[in-house]
């Protein structure tokens, strides 16, 4: 089953981030509390982990671009 | 100047949604506000993944605007008489063994929300008597009748933040001196129980200089302020006070280990220090709490 990921509310004042980059590549294998991606956010930069285990499929959004909470970063092959 | 827009990589932090969200909820469904949140804390995803926030009462609106500071300046709300309920609800909900209160500042109160503190501060101990209490407040504009009411209360650790050196003090706080807010720190020290335990705290990054930092560390250990924090400044958004240095991890240990010699019982010394952050940790290090 594919599991899609999104863009979380990582900051309590925006919802707007820049993707910083990827620590997982499609083909990957990924485990829950995995860190896929980093995101800069206002005050910090976020590791974001992953809530599946399963293979990465796809990224969705490349390193600097502008995100929006909500949008769709990667999906996730799920077993 | 230092590059200041490139953010380095110590300011990051492990972002966990589903435990986020968990305390979101539950936060929520309590009407309460967090500074966490209100101030858009770098801390936010490891204490509420973790299970701890900072309640912030009579908020979400300040009476001030420090330059420094992502709480926002406002129109004010009435005193909520049931929030020192609610607060003290939060702290058994959430199984809390330290619990930090802070509040805006409420210039616009006859007693500038003193009494509010110890009703929040009498509630959670009603509620749960083996949680030790720490209150982060404001400047009472040095009224030391109000101190007096907070002090009586019995908090376990009263918190009063200088924020910066002195001579950066008029450019980063609003309405708030330098002296005021040693005098507050001098008049609980002196007058407290023993018991109570008086933290201040301070952010890296404004422009202070060596020697300002080691001035504050004497003029806070002469009046014999037990525990100092150090953190990094991080500037909200481009209206706040500028960020002048993203200061190096080399001079936050040597800051640490100054202010251990100059004899304070507790300081955290690190570029994600924030006054509450860790706070438990803090009183049990040197209380056995």
């Amino acid at each position: 089953m594919l599991k899609e990921v999104h863009m979380p509310k990582l900051s309590p004042k925006s919802d707007e981030y820049f993707f910083g980059s990827w620590l997982k590549e499609p083909g990957d294998t990924v485990k829950t509390g995995d860190i896929l991606f980093e995101v800069e956010t206002d005050k910090v930069i976020s590791e974001v982990q992953s809530q599946e285990d399963g293979v990465l499929k796809e990224q969705k959004v490349a390193e600097g671009d502008a995100t929006k909470v909500g949008d769709l970063v990667a999906t996730i092959e799920v077993n | 100047m230092a590059d200041t827009k490139t953010k380095p990589q110590w300011l990051k932090v492990t972002y966990d949604q589903t435990k986020v969200d968990r305390m979101n909820h539950l936060l929520d469904g309590l009407q309460l506000n967090t500074v966490c949140a209100e101030a858009n804390c770098p801390n936010l995803g490891d204490c509420f993944g973790s299970g701890t926030a900072s309640f912030m009462i009579m908020g979400p609106n300040c009476t001030r605007a420090c330059r420094f500071c992502d709480v926002p300046h406002g129109k004010t709300a009435p005193v909520d008489l049931l929030e020192p309920l609610r607060v003290a609800q939060a702290t058994q909900k959430l199984g809390l063994k330290h619990v930090v209160v802070t509040s805006v500042d409420r210039d616009d109160l006859p007693d500038l929300g003193a009494t509010q503190f110890v009703n929040v501060i009498k509630e959670i101990r009603r509620l749960n008597p083996n949680t030790s209490i720490e209150v982060l407040t404001p400047d009472f504009q040095g009224r030391t009748e109000l101190l007096d009411q907070v002090i009586a209360a019995k908090p376990d650790v009263f918190n009063h933040n200088m924020e910066t050196v002195r001579s950066l003090t008029p450019k980063v706080r609003s309405r708030a001196t330098y002296d005021t807010s040693l005098s507050v720190l001098q008049y609980v020290k002196a007058h407290a129980p023993k018991t109570t335990f008086v933290k201040t705290g301070i952010m890296l990054g404004l422009g202070e200089t060596d020697s300002e930092v080691y001035q504050l560390m004497d003029d806070l250990r002469a009046i014999d302020v037990d525990f100092l924090t150090i953190g990094q400044y991080v500037q909200p958004s481009k209206k706040h006070y500028q960020l002048r240095e993203w200061v190096p991890m080399a001079r936050y240990q040597a800051y640490y280990r100054a202010a251990m010699a100059k004899g304070f019982k507790f300081v955290a010394s690190s570029p994600l220090v924030r006054s509450s952050y860790k706070a438990k940790e803090e009183l049990e290090a040197v209380d056995g709490k």
